[in-house]
Formats: structure tokens, sequence, C-alpha cells
């Protein structure tokens, strides 16, 4: 279960909605994830990110199948994708991959978020497959 | 490098690797300080300086204590009962060569005379990594409602990667790890003394995160090395053929990542850079190298340090493995894992290819003792994450 904090609470609260918004830098305007203390694309220390939505779609650069999570509450096995989204080069995220562990996988197969509804209030983003073109 | 050959190693000690000691980790580890010292041919208040990088490299639900669950440098000289010029501890990662570079600044400055660096890894009881968390805070909100949690998944990406990217095969892999296994099978102090494991074994293991089985991990141990730094001018006087320090490198990416993110473009990209600055502080060039022993706590890091330290082309390690490369008892050959490394001894983090590198070059490795070693080199962690020392037989 997440814990928002000051910092990211906009991102858990549009995400409870199935929207992806992630950290945009008020100096130079490239997206950061996860936010920190200062932007590294501009060396900004006071990057007053703002929550900005994204296009949620993008391709996947590894994959894995977790047998064992060492985690409570994860049903396995379930695959999680390594995703490099469209949206800014080399913007990752790390996500489950809801096709799950029979679907066909492949570097550079084109996914789309998705969002996991795990409590009352409280949805975590995750990717699907996305139909051939 | 100024301080390149200028400081040595002059002694050592290696307790036996084991699932669980008998003992504490602090009684451990004050045991094989003592030994050290003595084979070195010193006396307790001839010991001047001490170093160590501590971490408890777990990402279960454990408690850090000094001296039961990780020994400091400060923790051991007291119990020692030793009043120290010099104690500190390196925090970065490459925790080893990280350790042995702030031993060779202390010597070479003249902070301490005589410095003794320990690693003291320890192995609690229950799941190593296994964590009961269920509120996800700090960085970990990012990945850990997501699954994504602990080093096996971060070499898995990793690994997975490469596997994609260069048409690699397990069956290669196999051959990594019954290498390890099978020189650390002779070594005696090993938890894997003894036995070996095929490549039909390790390809009949079940996956934890594919492409990892659990051959591809190191094993949780109890386990303390030492050994004893001091100049290559004081080295003379005592009892053992000293093995110098050529240079060291250590390297950390600068690219902000998830936690335990570590994608294979970041290990190969800073991975080059640690290879470069390796090479420029030592002098040496990688055919020169006749030990090189690189780290394996995963078994991919096996291909990522081949690569990243030039040995052969990036994306072609996976077929150096294979038809006895990397066989240390095939004349020729890249003996990259000759002692044995973390998978054919334990989890004792880059102890076991510091100890093949002084043991080889000393000409202390008894029945396994190489005729042609004169260069080494240990890596520890990741190419990127991580650092290596070359060691010398000789002073040049």
């Amino acid at each position: 279960m997440p814990v928002p904090d000051e910092q990211s609470a906009p991102f858990w609260a549009a995400a409870a909605e199935h929207v992806l918004v992630l950290a945009r830098c008020s100096r130079c305007g490239d997206f950061n994830h996860p936010p920190d203390l200062t932007c590294p694309h501009c060396g900004s220390t006071d990057p007053a990110f703002v929550f900005t939505p994204v296009d949620g779609t993008g391709t996947i650069r590894s994959w894995t199948v977790m047998r064992q999570s060492f985690l409570p509450g994860f049903e396995e096995p379930f695959v999680l994708v390594d995703v490099e989204l469209q949206a800014q080069g080399d913007l990752r995220m790390i996500g489950r991959l809801v096709d799950g562990p029979d679907a066909a996988i492949n570097v550079g197969s084109a996914v789309s978020i998705v969002f996991e509804d795990i409590a009352p209030r409280v949805s975590v983003p995750a990717f699907t497959l996305s139909p051939n073109p | 490098m100024e301080a390149s050959n200028q400081v040595a190693i002059v002694g050592y000690a290696q307790s036996p690797v084991r699932r669980h000691a008998d003992q504490t980790l602090g009684g451990l580890t004050v045991e094989t300080a003592r030994r050290a010292i003595e084979d070195a041919g010193l006396t307790l208040s001839q010991m001047d300086g001490f170093v160590t990088a501590s971490l408890f490299p777990t990402a279960g639900a454990h408690a850090a204590e000094d001296g039961v669950s990780l020994v400091s440098a400060n923790w051991l000289a007291e119990h020692l009962q030793i009043n120290p010029n010099y104690a500190a501890g390196f925090q970065g990662f490459g925790q080893i060569p990280g350790a042995v570079s702030m031993a060779v600044n202390a010597v070479m400055s003249g902070a301490a005379d005589y410095v003794l660096v320990h690693r003291a890894l320890h192995n609690p009881q229950g799941s190593y990594h296994a964590n009961p968390i269920q509120e996800a805070r700090g960085s970990q909100q990012w990945t850990v409602p997501q699954g994504y949690f602990g080093p096996v998944a971060m070499i898995a990406l990793a690994y997975n990667e490469y596997l994609q990217r260069y048409g690699a095969t397990r069956d290669a892999m196999a051959a990594v790890v019954s290498e390890a296994r099978k020189n650390g099978a002779r070594v005696p102090w090993s938890y894997w003394f003894e036995k070996p494991l095929s490549a039909e074994e390790y390809l009949a293991a079940p996956m934890i995160n594919d492409p990892i089985c659990r051959f591809d991990c190191d094993l949780p141990v109890d386990g303390v090395a030492a050994f004893v730094f001091t100049s290559a001018e004081r080295a003379r006087d005592l009892q053992h053929r000293p093995v110098y320090v050529a240079g060291y490198a250590t390297g950390a990416p600068v690219t902000r990542r998830l936690p335990l993110h570590w994608p294979l473009d970041d290990i190969m990209d800073v991975g080059a850079e640690t290879g470069r600055r390796l090479w420029d502080r030592s002098g040496v060039r990688p055919s020169e190298v006749d030990l090189p022993q690189v780290y394996d706590g995963f078994s991919p890091f096996v291909y990522f340090w081949i690569e990243s330290l030039g040995f052969c082309p990036v994306g072609e390690a996976h077929r150096l493995v294979l038809d006895g490369g990397i066989d240390s008892d095939r004349p020729g050959a890249l003996p990259v894992l000759s002692g044995g490394g973390a998978l054919g001894n334990g989890r004792m983090h880059g102890v076991p290819q510091m100890l093949e590198c002084y043991l080889q070059l000393s000409g202390r490795a008894g029945e396994r003792q190489r005729q042609d070693a004169s260069i080494g080199v240990a890596c520890h962690s990741s190419p990127h994450f991580g650092g290596a020392v070359v060691y010398s037989a000789h002073q040049f």
C-alpha cells in the first residue's frame, strides 16, 4: 500500500482517478520520475514540481516473471515490465503487466497505462500490451 | 596514480564460511583480525589503522546492529582494545575496493602505518530478503506497490535485457555458474567446499524472477576476512611476499532512477568509465592481467565485468564463457572465477576475488597455486555501481 507524502500526494490522488500524472520541473519543463530534491535535467535546487498528466503509452525495455516477490499480498506469478514512456526519452516506469505471464512479450512491445484498484481510493499504475497496429 | 605499488597486503585471515556461524559475528571478527595481524608478523600494538565497509546488504526486515549483524571499524578497534590513529568506513557501493582505497590512502598519507581492512558478513535467521512491509513510504512508494522489490528483481531486469539484446542463452550461464562452483569446491573454507554444481543441475533449477534461478544468486552466509596493509617499504621487513596495489577505481551512476532500477545501458556506460579509470590509474592493460577475478554475487555480473574491463567486446562475454573460455584449468583461458567467487564461496561480497588475488600473487595458494600469476584484478558489485583493484606481485 503506497503512503503518499507531501510531495507525492498529487500522484496518488490522480492515480485514484485512473490518471497518470508525473512530476514536471517548473524551471526546465522536464519530467522527473521519481521526483527528488533537485532536478537532474537542469540542476535546479527549487524545481517546484507540478504533477502534470502524461501520455501513458510506452515500450517495454525489459521484463521479469516474478515467481517469488519477497513481499506480502502479491499473487505469484506476475509479470513486471520496465517501460520507457513515450512522453520523454529515458523516462522509465516499472509496473505490473496485467496481461500475465503467458502473454507474448518482446523488447519494444507497445504498452499503455492501466490502473489496478487495490483498496478504496487507492489505485496503482500498471501496464497492458497495446493491440497490434 | 602516485600511490601505485607503494602500498601492499602483508597478511590475511579468512574465517570458515558457514550458513550460520556457531559464534557471534563480533567474536568471529575479533578472532579473524587477530589471526590476520599474527599472519603478517605484527603485534596488536603496531596496528594503528582500521577500515571497513560495514553494509549489511539485506532487503529484509532485519536489524542492523554493530557487533551483531555488522562490524564497523570502530567496533573492531575497540574490541581489540586499540585506540587507533585512523578508523573509517567506506559508505559507497563496491565495498571492498572502496575500503582498500581508503587503506591505501591512509598509508600513503601517513595517517596510519599498519591498516587492517576487514569485512564481516552476516546471515540472519529467517528469509534474507523477505519483508512483511505493508506500507510503502518514501522512495519505496514508487516501486513496492507494483511488486518490484529487492535485488533479485533488480538483476532479473538487467539480465533479461542482456539475453534479449545479444541472443544469449541460459546454457552459457550454466558454464559460468558451474565454473564458480568447481573452483569453490576446492576452497577448504568455502561453504561449497567439495560441493560442485553441474550445468544440468543449474538448468534444472526453478526460476525465482525469470531469468534468475537460485543458483544465479550467492548464498547468504556468516563469514569474516581481514587483510593487513602497509607501505611497500615496511613490507620488505615482513615475513610474507607483499602483494602491491597497483591501482583502484570505483564508479557510480548519475542518472536518476527508480529504487533498484539498474538498466543495462547504465551498467555498461558507467562500467566502461570504471574500466577506463582502472587501467589509467594502474598503468596496466587488460592483456597484461593473468588473474582477472570478476564479481559474481549475481551471475550476470560476470558478463558485465568481463565486458566493462575490456576482456572481450561488449555483448560477447556469453560466447567467451562457452567451450572452456573461462576454465581455470585450461591453459590460455581467462580464469575469471579461479577463486570460486561469491557463487562458489558464499555471500562474502568482493572478498573471494581479493583473497584469490592475494593468495596467488603472494605464492600462498597451496594446492591451488597457479604458476603464471603476476597481475590480478579483484572486482566487486556492479561495474556501474562498484569498483575494482589491480594487484601486482611486483612493483613496476
